[in-house]
């Protein structure tokens, strides 16, 4: 077959930029090409690997040379203190691991737990919640955007306060996976 | 007057970190706002504090208005400066500023819509007798173009009336070339821009792009700091820059600063602004063409050879302080030449090359200046503007900013990614350019021909 040209990356660095999806394998004889969205987390393929496997040739952020941002035993053996504030404020590290699941912020503004003002917040740390559920109130210029928690389980950890402006990506929520049929309470089907 | 203490730098790449290092100079603490992917730049690790705006699509981060100013109420900043490009000339940036009660680094909303629609601006420039290129208005048919074309005289220019950056222009060079130019070049305006309508301009053959800066308070202090000469472009993107012009003799350059100032005192001009004029060298006569509203990549030739640092005094300004400095200080001394360094590969058309620069060995020395935020490691991304570097000479005279610069290309190594420094390499030994005789057309026209030839040779 041809080989890949430099239009052939760029655009399928562009087709994976409008995806849905974060990462992308690409194979032929003469080139192996990996690209990832977010710099910060660990590929599949990356955890899998012992680690002697050299660079990827191409990534769209350079990744962390630190690893893993976050330690998640670390996290639960002291009680879930999981601000991972090393060096300057940037966004949020991407939290992946077994059973818990970032809520992140869709876009940077002006964060608000609560539906109005003097409002109870729409969730706390124990709150079920299901992928519609809203969580949050994000504020740009009088734009007001609901956060939606993407994920199902259970609020372990809040991150983000009433009125606090939030980067794009930020993590707002920790939530906890709960095993199908225990706590969950089932959207009802009508 | 109100004291900026925090400033959020709406922009990325090298105009970031040069913005980052005025305010270091001037005591001011730096938010930038940067997309994911720019989060570790040079810019990200000098700033005090990074703020993460949105995902790598400039619509999606760079060009939100909503965005830049969530991010300066949020951090405490009190001040946006724009930078150029993206938001720089985008009215909606210093409105919503005025609404949050930050500090736009710019000129005010109104005076960038004035000068933003161009064909406005030109008939206010012309109001005010500042010449503008002859030229005729929308031509109805064939019949009609004759008549004008020979009234402003051949060569002439036929263009779209929805053209624009140089595309739906054809020359005809007699009355036999128009008729049968203009049947296609209706068709073509029709088929690239929907808009079949065309109009006449002079063709200036060996046309210059010469550009005066400006820099106006907020208490009517408006002052010209000389012209910058960017003729040398390919498809008018500039490649390199000098100050001053080695085609406009003192008296020229002392009308061309007069115009510029009469049209910025007319719109009681803030902050700095380029007012950018068409230059017949042969006839002696320049046109104006544009006012840029924002600080232009360019701006370092000025600095160097006024010793005004442009960016700092934009901040001052904007801050409410009087300009620090009057008409008569302002005496340039020497000449300066700028190359821009893009990441692109000019033996492949200048296509863009982004990747991950591996070594990265920018030239230093006494009289080199180097704008970047390129450094080794640094991931160049696909998604914005390909400048990298700006490399910017002085010397007392032009032939010794010229001679510096050789120095400093031959001295800047970079790997992993194409950069178009064999080019200036290349550019930089031509008799035509030392000898300053180019025009806006000549690198298409005449250079890059030779380039192609000869490329192999400047690739090392």
């Amino acid at each position: 077959m041809t080989s890949i040209t430099q239009d052939d990356v760029l655009l399928i660095l562009k087709l994976l930029e409008e995806s849905a999806f974060d990462e992308l394998h690409v194979e032929t004889e003469d080139l192996k090409l990996w690209a990832r969205k977010h710099g910060t987390g660990i590929s599949l393929d990356e955890a899998a690997l012992d680690g002697k496997r050299p660079k990827p040739p191409l990534t769209i952020e350079p990744a962390s040379a630190e690893g893993p941002d976050l330690d998640l035993s670390a996290m639960k053996s002291s009680g879930a203190k999981a601000e991972a504030q090393t060096g300057k404020q940037t966004c949020e590290p991407s939290v992946t691991g077994q059973g818990l699941n970032p809520i992140k912020a869709p876009m940077l503004g002006t964060f608000y737990r609560t539906p109005k003002p003097g409002a109870p917040p729409y969730v706390e740390v124990g709150s079920v919640v299901n992928e519609d559920d809203p969580v949050g109130i994000i504020e740009v210029m009088k734009l007001f955007t609901t956060v939606k928690a993407g994920v199902r389980g259970r609020i372990v950890q809040v991150f983000a306060e009433q009125g606090q402006m939030v980067e794009f990506q930020q993590t707002l929520f920790l939530v906890e996976e709960i095993s199908e049929g225990k706590d969950l309470p089932k959207a009802s089907p009508g | 007057m109100k004291r900026i203490s925090c400033l959020l730098v709406a922009n990325r790449s090298e105009i970031a970190v040069r913005i980052i290092r005025a305010c270091r100079d001037l005591g001011i603490k730096t938010i930038l706002a940067a997309s994911e992917a720019d989060r570790e730049s040079l810019p990200a690790q000098m700033a005090d504090r990074v703020v993460c705006i949105g995902p790598p699509p400039p619509g999606e981060s760079y060009l939100k208005v909503g965005a830049m100013i969530m991010a300066a109420v949020g951090t405490g900043a009190e001040a946006i400066h724009p930078g150029y490009g993206f938001l720089a000339e985008q009215p909606e940036l210093p409105e919503a500023c005025a609404r949050y009660g930050l500090i736009f680094v710019g000129p005010k909303a109104a005076q960038i819509r004035q000068m933003g629609d161009k064909i406005l601006a030109r008939q206010m420039a012309e109001s005010l007798g500042i010449p503008v290129i002859p030229g005729s208005g929308l031509i109805q048919n064939l019949g009609e173009a004759m008549a004008r074309a020979e009234k402003l005289g051949y060569p002439i220019l036929l263009k779209a009336a929805a053209g624009g950056g140089g595309r739906g222009m054809k020359i005809a060079r007699q009355p036999g070339d128009l008729k049968i130019i203009f049947a296609e070049a209706s068709a073509e305006a029709h088929a690239a821009f929907g808009d079949s309508r065309l109009y006449l301009e002079r063709f200036i053959p060996t046309a210059r792009h010469v550009e005066i800066q400006i820099m106006g308070d907020q208490h009517g202090n408006l002052v010209h700091l000389g012209e910058r000469d960017c003729s040398l472009q390919r498809r008018y993107q500039k490649m390199l820059e000098e100050a001053p012009s080695p085609a406009l003799s003192p008296d020229l350059r002392e009308e061309m600063g007069k115009a510029a100032l009469v049209l910025a005192h007319h719109i009681r001009y803030e902050s700095a602004g380029t007012v950018e004029f068409i230059l017949d060298p042969e006839e002696k006569k320049f046109y104006f063409m544009e006012m840029n509203t924002r600080i232009q990549v360019e701006h370092p030739v000025t600095e160097m050879i006024t010793g005004i640092d442009l960016v700092k005094e934009q901040i001052r300004i904007a801050s409410g302080q009087p300009l620090g400095f009057s008409q008569e200080d302002v005496k340039p001394t020497g000449h300066s030449i700028e190359c821009r360094i893009n990441a692109e590969s000019p033996e492949q058309g200048f296509h863009p090359s982004p990747g991950r620069i591996d070594l990265w060995n920018p030239p230093r020395g006494e009289r080199i200046r180097v704008d970047t935020h390129g450094h080794a490691g640094y991931f160049v991304p696909p998604y914005y503007d390909s400048l990298l570097a700006k490399i910017i000479t002085w010397g007392q005279n032009r032939l010794e900013a010229i001679s510096q610069m050789q120095k400093a290309l031959g001295n800047f190594h970079v790997s992993g990614v194409d950069t178009t420094i064999p080019f200036h390499r290349f550019l930089l030994r031509n008799p035509d350019f030392l000898q300053g005789a180019v025009h806006t057309r000549w690198i298409e026209d005449v250079l890059l021909k030779e380039f192609e030839q000869n490329a192999r040779d400047y690739l090392c």
